[in-house]
């Protein structure tokens, strides 16, 4: 039987490591999703596409996803890291920077569903 | 990952065993290379965010832009690009599958982790066959 300790950075592995697969199932899900949807025929143009992407659930679908990839993203990205990246500055460095660029882009893609895809 | 503390000590009869693992020497088992293939496909995967996101702005501005990125799309080597993401894609959903059940101990014996990892090339071979016919 395997006994957790608790506090401290343990503590922190096991909500990264929740995180990882409660991402991972809604990008599961998502995905099929996705791949039923596009099976059944994709918006033919560009005001079908903008009218499916304006719906509401369907905007908060791809809201929902971008998010999880985010997560999912941080903490895959992190792992790599921390088996291969040995000099701790270096590691910093690409963890800053890989949390900086998922940022960037969940901030985008907010936009994009907020405004762009407002029908 | 847990360690076992009395399996990792020198002791005993195993002191010659390699202190590095030589990437070049071992021949990993298929588990393993399903592993590395799920990290090396998830890193590639975030590479592709950027871009993924500049297209769905890009056809959500204007009936032009929705042009542009269908046209782009389907040229030759966005077509190989797009197979490639849709391989890294397959491979990584299966694999991460495989990943979960491991987590809920299914297929965590020797054999079914090798019979999972075997399934999930073979899953990902299959959808590769049938998205090739539907690309092209």
């Amino acid at each position: 039987m395997v006994t957790l300790r608790h506090g401290g950075s343990a503590h922190r592995g096991l909500g990264e490591w929740l995180v990882q697969r409660a991402s991972a199932l809604y990008l599961a899900g998502f995905s099929l999703w996705l791949a039923l949807r596009m099976g059944r025929g994709w918006p033919a143009d560009f005001t079908a596409w903008k009218s499916w992407l304006g719906g509401g659930g369907v905007r908060l679908a791809f809201g929902m996803f971008f998010l999880s990839v985010a997560l999912h993203a941080w903490v895959g990205m992190r792992s790599v890291f921390l088996d291969y990246v040995k000099p701790m500055w270096l590691r910093l460095v690409l963890q800053m920077m890989t949390a900086a660029g998922l940022l960037v882009l969940l901030l985008w893609a907010a936009e994009i569903l907020l405004i762009e895809a407002r029908p | 990952m847990i360690y076992r503390k009395q399996g990792i000590g020198m002791s005993g009869k195993n002191k010659k065993r390699p202190i590095h693992l030589d990437l070049l020497h071992i021949r990993l088992p298929v588990g393993g290379v399903v592993s590395i293939l799920h990290r090396v496909t998830g890193v590639a995967l975030v590479l592709a965010l950027p871009a993924a996101i500049f297209l769905l702005r890009q056809s959500l501005l204007s009936p032009e832009g929705y042009g542009r990125v269908s046209a782009w799309l389907r040229s030759l080597p966005m077509h190989i690009m797009l197979f490639l993401l849709i391989l890294a894609f397959t491979h990584h959903f299966f694999a991460g599958i495989r990943h979960l059940l491991l987590d809920l101990d299914i297929g965590i014996s020797r054999d079914g982790s090798r019979r999972g990892a075997w399934l999930v090339l073979a899953a990902v071979a299959l959808l590769m066959v049938t998205s090739l016919f539907l690309l092209w």
